[in-house]
Formats: C-alpha cells, structure tokens, sequence
C-alpha cells in the first residue's frame, strides 16, 4: 500500500513546491506597491466573504475596500490585477459549488437524525426515510418517507429517457448525418427553440390539454399521470440528447465515413457500422445526460402530478402520478418548517447527488471517446 | 464465395417498374395511415364517426389489412421470383426484435385477457409468440423475414377493427387498485400508429429490393418521420400557444394617436400610440382591464441582474482558465465542476438560494435573492461558451501579439477577447432565454403573490437610498418580493379558476401569460441564433 | 455546444479555392487549347484496352471552376500518373472516377465517364456496385476503429458476401474460415501479412503510418475491384514506407487497373505507365506515356513544371 501512494504522495509534494517556486519568483518580479495592492485586493475580498457568511451588516466595508483597491490596481499595474481578478473568479466558481453542496446539506441533517433507524442493533441515521413508504407531516406518527418520490422520480424517468433516447439520437443522425444542409440550417435551430420553451409551459399546456384528455381514456379518478409527465418530461429532454449526441456524431473523422463509403457501402451501413459505433461513448453520454435533465425537471411534473406523496397502486401503475422528488419541493416549500422543510432539502441532496454523478459520468465518457479518437479534448 | 463471386448486380439499374411502384404506394398508404392515426388521437377525427362514407373504424381496419396484404404479397413474390430483389440470406437480429415486441405485446394480451387464462399464462404465451415472429424474420430469406411477421401483424391488427373486435366503445378494464381502464379511443389511434410505422419500414425496405440497399430506405424512412415529427411538434406547439393566448393578450388593445400610456423620454412626455393593457396594466379593482406589468418588469429584472452578476464572473473564469491556468489537475476540476453545476436541477439552486441567500438579505424573499440565483444558474453556461469560444481563437494570433513583446494581458485584452466576442455574446443570450423562463429557483426565492397590483412594480433604479447605519446603501425594491412571467404563471394555474375570478376570463389571462412568457423567451433564442448566423456569415466573408 | 454546423464536406473544396487563388499568375499563359492537347494524346497506343473513358467533364464547386473539359482514357491493367501543381484539380478528378464527389453538396458535375463503356453518371446507376468496382486509397490512412481482421472483411460483410454475425454462427453458417483466407490473401497481396499475421485482432488504429496505409489497399483489395483510385497515398508516410507502397503499386497493375494521383514527379515516373500533367486552373495539359511526357513533352508548360521551373 505505502509503494503505491508514496510516489502519488511525492508528486503532489513537488507539485505544490513548484506552486511556491511560482509564487515566490512572482513576488520577486512583482513590484512592492503592487504586491501591496494585490495583497489588499485579497484579503477585502476575503474580508467581505467572511462577512457574508456570518451574515453580518459590515460586508460592505471590505467589499467596498475590495472595490476601490481593484480600481487603483487596474490604473497602476493592470497586468497583475487582471490575473487576480481573473484567478478570483475562477475560484469563486468552485466556491459556489461547495456552497451548495454545505447548504443544503447542513439543512437536511436534522430530519435525517430524526429519521434514524436501527438495524441489527447498529443505529443507521436517515435509513427510515428509505425503508417504509410513509410521508405524514400533520398526524403523528410523523414520518418523511422519500420512496414514493423516488419511485416517481425512477417512474418519470424511465419513461421520458424511452422517450428521449431513441428519438433523439434518430435525430442527431438526420442532423449530423443525412440532413441536406439547407434542411440542417432550418432544423438545428428549431431543436434549440425547443430547447428554450420553459418548463412551465409545458406544465401548462400538460395541465389544461394533456391532462383532462389523459384521465379521459384511461377512465382514471382525477388527473396527473406518471405516463404523460413522463413523456412530457421526456420531449424536454429532447434537445439536450440531440445536441449532444450531435456533437459526438459530428467529431467522428469525415475520412473514416469516407472510407467506408469508398467501400461501396450504404450511408446508412456507414452510419451503424463505423459512427455510431466510433461516437458510442459521445452518444450514451448524451442520453445521459438526457436522463439527468429529466431527473431534474420541475416546474411540468408539480403542475401535471396530483401532489400526493404515496406509492401508486400497483406500482406499475403509470395512469396515476402522485409525486417526484422535484415537485414535492416546488410544491410543499410554502406551507413548509422545520423538520418538513429539512426533508426538503433531503430531497434536493438526492437529486443534486445523483445528477451530480450522472453528469461526472458522462464526462468521463465523453473524455474516453475523445481520447480513443486519437483528438484533442 | 467471399468476395471473389460478382454478383449478378448491374451497375445501372432498370427504370422504374410496376413492382416499385407497388411498394411506393405501399409506403404511401402508411403514410397517409399514420396521418389519420394522429389525427383520431388527437381527437380531429371521430372514431364512432364515419370517413369518406364508411365508418372510421372499419376504414382503418381496411387499410391496414391491404397494407398488410401488400407487404406479404410483394416478399412472397421475391421468394419466388416474381419480383426482382437483392436480398440478403437473413433480415437480421435488429429486424427479429423489432418485429417480435409487437407481438409478444398481442400473444400474451390474448392470452391472459381474452381467452382468461392469466397473467402467468400470458406471460409465456406473449414470450412464445414473440419467439415464432422471431424465427420467422429471422431465419428465412430477408425478403420473406422481414414482410411477413410485419404483415400478419397489420393484417391481424386490421382484421380486428374489421370484424369490431375492438369496436369505438371497446373498455379493458384493468383491474388495478387505482381504478384505469385502457379505451378505444387510445388503443385504436396507438396500434394504428405503430401499425403504420411498421407498414412504413416494411414496404420502404420492399422498395429498395432488400439488402442493403432495402435497409438504407427503411432506415431513412423513419428516421426522417422522426425529424419530421419533432419540427411538427414544436410548430403546432408554439402555434396553439399563440392561437390561445392572442384573445387575452389584445383584449380592450386600442390604436390611435394619445391612446396609451404616458412615458417621458428625455423630460419631454409622450403618449404611446397604442395601449396594450394586458402589457401595461397591473391587476387592481378599478382596472377596466387587467395584465402583469410587474411580472413583465420583474422578468427584466431578473435578467439584467443575473447577467450582471453572472457575465464578469464567468467570462474572467474561463479566461483565466484559457489564458493563464496550465492544463492540469486544477482546469480538469474547475471543467468537471462548471459541468456538474450546468446539470444541476433548477429546484436545487432554488433550496441554496432559500437557504443561503434569504437569510443574508433581510430574511423574506427578494428580488435580489432571485437574482443572484439565477445568476449561479446562468454562470457555468457562461463559463462553459466562454471558454469554448477562446479556445477556439486559433494560439497563432497568440504566438503573433506574444512575439512583438505585447503583454500576455494586452495580448488577451486586444487579441484574445474580441476574437471570442461573437462566441460568448451568443451563448450568454442563449443561457439568458434559458434562465428567462426559469420557474423553480425563483418559486424558493422571490417570488410574491398571485396577482400584483401595477403599484408593486419594481422600480430598481429610483429605490436606491443612503442610510447613515451600515450597510450604508439600501434598496427596498431589491429587497421587496415581487413576481416574474413564469411564476406568474404557475401561481396562476395553481390558484385555480375560483381565484382568478377578478381578471375577467382567467382562462384567456393565463393563456396570454404563457404566450407573453413564450413571446419573451423565444426572443431571446431568436437573438441569439441571428447573432450567431451574423458572426458566422461575417467570418466566412472577411 | 452547437456551433459546428458549417458541413465538414464543404471545407473541402474552399482549400482547393484558397490553393487556386495564391497560383492565380500561372493561368494567364493558359493559351494552348484543349483541344489540341486531346487531339494529340488519342494518337497514343495504350498497352491494353480503355477501361475508363472521361469526355469533356468540367467540375464546379459553387463559383469555382475545379476541373475544364477534361478528356482522358484510362487504360486496363496499369498504372496512370496523374501530376500537377496543388490544387490542379487532379484529386477532385480522381473522385469524380468513383462519385465521392457526391458527398460535396456544393460540386456539380458535367460531361461522361464510362466505366467499361457505360455512364456512371446517369440516373439509376448503382453506387455501391460502382464503388465496389471502384476502389480507392485516400490520402492519410483511415483504417476503421476495428481490429485489423474486421477491417478486411468490412466491405465483403457489408456486401452480404460473408456472414459471420451472431446469428450466422448460432445457425452454423458462419463464414469465419472464408473471411480468415480472405483476410490472409489481401493481406499478402497487400504485402503487410507477415508485419501482422501473429496480431489480426489488434485494434488497427496502433499500426505505424505504413502499416495503415497497407492495411487500407489490402481492405480495397478485399471487395475485388477492377479499379483502385489512390490518392496521394504515399505523401504522410516515410521514405521506407513510401518505398513498399511503390512496390506493392507495381505489383497491382498486374491485375488491377491504378489511378495514382501524386505531387512527387519522381515517383510518378518510377511508377507509372502514363502519365496526366494536370495544370493550375483545372485543365488536363499534357497525357501520355510516362517516359515521353517526361523526357519530351509537347508543351513547354509542362517542360517548366517537370524541370522545376515552377510547382
């Protein structure tokens, strides 16, 4: 073990000892005043972060220091000010992340002590929420159950990528591969519009038109269907599969078709013997990413589904939908406190997890690909 | 054999014989089934009614059993000999599943529904009869395999409509705790639907003589129904919006000279020659006619501040990222994290602006709040185009400006940055129109009550104040909650129509809504893509 | 994400434009006609019979003028040179021989070429019958991301010539023996079988520069052409490797009837049989026996461009 992380360790020690070479030799060719500067500039600003976590009404003074020593620095030395503001944001990015991820863990951890549960004699925290499908907020036993959600989030899920994934990557095909240009120039964009209807309309239109029709021919009692949120969900998926997938279909060398065309084989034999097959990774990382986008979407599955959180009966049943991980949010956070509103923010840590992984995933893919084909990532 | 006997294959192929126009019509006729199997869905044509005479139903059981009788007519032809093809020895295993789903779906519904055996027995019979549609693709020559399980199976679906099997008022009860039912209604259009698509595929493969050739055709035939469908989608999407929404939207419009709203511009006061009040009016008792001004200008405000706050930071990150960080551990992170933050759930960022923000700016919902949300929303779009659009700066233009002895920053200030203009102008428009019609973040962070009153519309720039205790500035209007379209909307369809009763036709309202939300987004994409084209043309031609 | 949507294929005949542009003085001395110059090559007595015969094929990509009334027979069973300047046209006239030119939505094309007496292009001609007789090498090696057995027995697959599919095997028709001879025969005749013969289930893509440019002729071998198209397969490659091509060339022309196209006069004269002289602004110049054009060539433009004048 220690042969193995020893060298690891030694390359992170010269590593970090070339970033205070760095630094250092940047110190020596700096001038003082501007060293001086950036140094104000740095710690303002951290100043003004500190004091906005503590929530405290003198942010901003340091934010206020941060300002005006930029404004001198970018007059005096303007090459070394640019850089760190420019390393400044680069880092405020990450920050935002680990924001996020402290947040809204920090608030889901009363309900996940709450919701312990012991197994074995070994007290697990949190695992009641995963094993009995009750949501009670009002009439004891209180109880924040996350399986109905989940079971709708997997439901709506798996029929918005059946959606999304056949028809998308068809699609990508037509647009990277068969489209004639002028036909190109014309559907590309209309698949980015479709991109950009907001969610809510769809919502809308899915309550008002959808929905009455749905609960019609299936002689369901009221309306709000995992079937049709799922296909909803599934065309907004749509785009973000036919993009991407395009994209990795396009990036496969045009000297590998022509190749296989010169063979005297058929577009379409080009197309599944040697494209698809060379993008596969680029393409399942879009329907990925496909799944991740449904995974998350909101405002169309709280509009369209009924709002009660329990398991449909039987659990196949599609013509019921009561609610996914992402409606319960947008619906109940009003009403919400304490440990209800806690189990919120529980929700939102699964789906921030999983889609978190999802899109890792999907770039590791998508690296691999570029990295098989021999191209520049 | 391999590749040492030529095929009897001609390099040019006789003209256009009777057998291929067979299969051409063949292909129509599912073309045209396919439109009315839309159609009945859709509701535009009756099933209990009657089509060209003949009852809806029987019509569609007729067409479908022809088309299915053509595609077996034209393989059993092939097989032997009457028509001339270029078949392979087998259809393949893609083709072999593709026709056994549909008939596991029938074997086993037959089984356990119609003959009451069960759903264990169902179960098997569907799997056993998939299995023989497989063979029976599989294993013969392609031009038997791949028409005749197709065409059994439209002349079974048709027969069944014919002889009113399944008749307009046919009801599958399932029997499930939730009570649901399948109807005719549904299951007509839906097989129909299928049924043509695989009438479409079999005859297309029919009109390319099979092989590979076959393939291609059948291939492209549904991949272009695919692209076809979707352009069709979008359209009648955006126009039934519209179609909807217009009657709300112009109502009480006038046109004239002084008839609208007074505006000053430049201290001289101008009346608007036409008054639109669903656009210029507030919702309030004495109102004639209602609208969401403040919705509308809290969009706006929304909008600037999200790019106020969200273009520097994330144009100076990718820039740093591009120009001075080496490629390595570090830039990989800060990708895999401006990736994962692009994915994340809107209602994510809805519950860390609820958690984070609101207690940091007065403790209610704010506008502000709002807008930083949607501010970390738009920023790792912005990173993400940004970067793209420097690194495709190509490095000579670098290496150019580096070798007269310009600064790696005058360098990137005159050279870098407005080689990547057009790049990251686009994709902030785009990221714009995307965050425009957000819904969930603001839900948790800004938004106020259903109806506004035109008093409560955000006055940004005249709300800033000076206070002597810090924190010296203050804005209550940034601090107030108010509305946005896209919340507007929500709150609109979950009041419900009891609420909305003082706007009038709340129906026609929210319709307008949604069209003004769409009108708003929409325009921003269309900005963006002409951008977008402007740049590219005004490339290609310098 | 989306800002690719310029078409791959119309980048290519804007570098032909850009290469045309920067020759552009060369075309002013474009007096002798071509008339004459066809006049003077149909006096030639080609060893074996036309198997290709182009009249008058002019060749535009959107405003430019790629290839001028170019006429040629290319005859059975040899080699035939085409050399010129770059962008001559002479690449763009090499894929009008196999209808690759069809992939550019921007080229149209006029005038006839036969393949053994009948029109490639005319309507219901069959393009895969015509590329499978029709072979061709391109440029870089391009070997598909397969290992190096499946990129041999691609094309004759693709054909339904061979099955070796899942279900070929679970029905025991499974043509692996036939597609293992197939493989070794091209390979040899490819000249590259002992290079590879112990690793044909590699992936093809770790083969050196050569190797893949083999494995390319030795996949166009494998679907039996009567012609091979090659262009300028030797130019990404070393001298050695560019040495075995040459070879393995020679050898080719035995059986088959080769279509080089190079910008390396010497090689074209080591190679070739007869030789084109393509020349900037698209026109077929001077053609005929190898030795004659290089030794006395009618033209005085052509003498310039073999003697290093210009090109």
């Amino acid at each position: 073990m220690a042969q193995v992380t020893d060298p690891r360790d030694g390359r992170i020690r010269s590593a970090v000892g070339e970033q205070v070479r760095r630094t250092k030799r940047f110190a020596d060719e700096t001038e003082p005043a501007a060293l001086a500067i950036l140094a104000v500039m740095a710690l303002s600003l951290l100043g003004a972060l500190v004091g906005f976590l503590a929530v405290s009404d003198w942010t901003i003074v340091p934010f206020a220091a941060f300002l005006a020593s930029s404004a001198v620095g970018w007059v005096r030395y303007q090459e070394e000010t640019a850089y760190l503001i420019a390393l400044m944001m680069t880092v405020s990015t990450i920050l935002i992340l680990g924001l996020i991820v402290v947040f809204i863990f920090r608030e889901s951890i009363p309900v996940i002590r709450y919701e312990s549960a012991t197994v074995y004699g070994i007290t697990v925290p949190g695992l009641r929420m995963f094993i009995q499908p009750n949501w009670d907020a009002v009439s004891p036993p209180i109880r924040y159950s996350m399986v109905p959600m989940i079971h709708g989030t997997v439901m709506v899920t798996l029929i918005a990528s059946a959606v999304a994934a056949p028809l998308g990557v068809s699609a990508a095909l037509f647009l990277s591969e068969i489209a004639p240009a002028t036909v190109r120039e014309v559907v590309k964009p209309g698949v980015e519009i479709l991109a950009g209807i907001p969610s809510i309309v769809y919502g809308f239109i899915g309550f008002t038109v959808l929905g009455p029709w749905a609960s019609d021919q299936f002689q369901t009692t009221g309306q709000g269907s995992y079937l049709f949120v799922g296909i909803v969900v599934g065309l907004m998926a749509l785009p973000t599969v036919v993009s991407v997938a395009e994209d990795a279909l396009s990036s496969v060398p045009e000297s590998m078709k022509s190749g296989s065309l010169a063979m005297g084989t058929t577009d379409w034999q080009t197309m599944t013997s040697i494209t698809l097959p060379a993008a596969f990774s680029g393409v399942s990382a879009a329907v990925l990413l496909g799944v991740g986008r449904a995974i998350g979407e909101t405002m169309a599955a709280t509009v369209m589904l009924r709002g009660v959180p329990r398991l449909t009966e039987p659990l196949v049943n599609v013509f019921y939908g009561q609610e996914t991980l992402t409606s319960i949010i947008a619906r109940n956070y009003g009403e919400a406190d304490g440990l209800q509103m806690d189990a919120l923010f529980v929700a939102g840590v699964i789906l921030f997890v999983t889609v978190l992984v999802i899109s890792v995933g999907a770039q590791y893919i998508e690296w691999r690909m570029h990295k098989r084909l021999g191209g520049e990532i | 054999m391999a590749g040492a006997g030529r095929t009897d294959t001609r390099l040019v192929e006789s003209e256009t014989t009777e057998t291929d126009a067979v299969a051409a019509v063949a292909v129509g006729l599912s073309a045209v089934l396919f439109a009315l199997a839309v159609a009945a869905l859709f509701g535009r044509v009756s099933l209990t009614g009657s089509l060209l005479g003949v009852q809806t139903v029987t019509l569609l059981g007729g067409l479908l059993t022809a088309l299915g009788g053509t595609v077996i007519a034209f393989g059993v032809g092939s097989r032997f000999g009457y028509v001339e093809t270029n078949p392979d020895p087998s259809a393949g295993l893609i083709a072999g599943f593709g026709a056994a789903v549909p008939w596991v779906v029938i074997g086993a519904s037959v089984a356990s529904q119609t003959l009451g055996l069960g759903a264990g027995v169902g179960v098997v019979a569907g799997v056993a009869t998939g299995a023989v549609a497989f063979a029976a693709t599989v294993l013969p020559r392609e031009d038997l395999g791949s028409t005749v399980p197709l065409g059994a199976l439209l002349g079974v679906t048709g027969l069944v409509f014919l002889t009113g099997a399944i008749g307009p008022t046919w009801v599958w009860e399932l029997g499930w705790a939730q009570q649901a039912a399948i109807t005719a209604e549904f299951l007509i259009p839906v097989s129909t639907l299928f049924s043509a698509l695989y009438g479409g595929w079999a005859s297309a493969k029919a009109y390319g003589g099979f092989g590979a050739r076959g393939r291609h055709m059948g291939a492209y035939v549904l991949v272009y129904v695919n692209a076809l469908s979707i352009v069709a989608f979008l359209f009648i999407l955006v126009a039934f919006v519209v179609v909807q929404g217009i009657p709300g939207l112009l109502n009480g419009t006038e046109f004239g000279f002084g008839t609208g709203p007074t505006t000053s511009v430049f201290g001289v006061s101008v009346a608007l020659p036409v008054s639109v009040p669903f656009l210029m009016n507030g919702v309030a008792l004495f109102n004639d006619f209602q609208g969401v001004l403040p919705a509308i200008v809290g969009t706006v405000w929304l909008v600037v501040g999200a790019v106020v706050l969200a273009v520097p930071l994330g144009v100076g990150a990718a820039l740093f990222l591009t120009e001075y960080a080496e490629r390595g551990r570090f830039t990989q992170v800060v990708e895999v994290a401006t990736n994962g933050l692009w994915s994340t759930p809107s209602i994510v960022f809805g519950l860390f602006g609820f958690a984070f923000l609101i207690p940091r700016f007065g403790n209610g919902k704010s506008l502000l709040s709002g807008m930083i949300t949607l501010g970390f929303m738009l920023l790792p779009l912005v990173v993400i185009t940004s970067r793209e659009a420097m690194l495709s700066v190509p490095d000579e233009y670098r290496d150019a400006s580096a070798a007269l002895g310009v600064s790696k920053w005058q360098t990137i200030r005159s050279v870098v940055l407005p080689a990547a203009l057009p790049g990251v102008v686009t994709g902030v428009i785009l990221g714009v129109g995307r965050i425009a019609g957000e819904t969930a973040p603001i839900l948790l962070t800004m938004a106020g009550g259903t109806f506004v009153p035109g008093s409560q519309t955000a006055d940004v720039i005249g709300g800033f104040q000076f206070t002597s205790a810090p924190p010296f500035v203050a804005n209550p209007e940034l601090l107030q909650a108010t509305s946005a379209l896209p919340y507007q909307l929500y709150a609109l369809i979950t009041a419900g129509v009891g609420a909305s009763s003082n706007v009038g036709n709340a129906d026609e309202f929210r319709w307008a809504t949604a069209l003004v939300l769409l009108v708003v987004v929409l325009s921003f994409y269309a900005i963006g893509i002409a951008t977008r084209y402007y740049f590219r043309r005004r490339l290609r031609h310098t | 994400m989306s800002e690719n949507t310029t078409p791959r294929t119309e980048t290519e005949p804007q570098t032909e434009t850009a290469t045309t542009g920067t020759d552009q003085p060369l075309t002013t001395t474009a007096g002798e006609s071509v008339e004459q110059t066809r006049d003077e090559w149909r006096e030639y007595d080609f060893r074996g019979e036309a198997k290709m015969t182009v009249e008058d094929l002019d060749v535009h990509y959107g405003e430019d003028h790629a290839l001028k009334g170019v006429s040629m027979e290319i005859p059975e069973k040899s080699v035939t040179a085409l050399i010129g300047p770059s962008g001559c046209g002479k690449s763009t006239y090499l894929r009008c021989l196999n209808r690759m030119n069809d992939r550019i939505s921007s080229a149209s094309i006029d005038g006839s070429v036969k393949l053994d007496g009948e029109e490639i292009y005319q309507d219901g001609v069959n393009l895969v019958e015509l590329r499978k007789r029709v072979g061709m090498v391109f440029q870089s090696p391009n070997p598909f991301p397969k290992s190096i057995r499946e990129n041999i027995a691609y094309g004759p697959k693709k054909h339904g010539d061979l099955d070796t599919g899942l279900l070929a095997r679970l029905l025991n028709r499974s043509d692996a023996e036939e597609r293992d001879e197939l493989v070794e025969r091209c390979l040899r005749d490819a000249a590259l079988w002992d290079e590879v013969s112990d690793r044909l289930d590699d992936n093809a893509l770790g083969l050196s520069g050569g190797q893949q440019q083999r494995l390319c002729i030795a996949r166009c071998l494998s679907v039996d052409p009567e012609i091979i198209l090659m262009d300028e397969p030797a130019s990404a490659l070393d001298p050695i490797a560019t040495a075995k091509i040459e070879d393995l060339i020679d050898d080719l022309s035995e059986e088959y009837t080769v279509v080089i196209v190079t910008h390396n006069m010497q090689q074209a004269a080591r190679i070739s049989d007869q030789t084109a002289v393509f020349l900037t602004g698209g026109e077929l110049v001077e053609y005929g026996e190898t030795d004659q054009v290089f030794e006395n060539p009618r033209s005085e433009r052509v003498e310039d461009y073999i003697t290093g004048k210009f090109g």
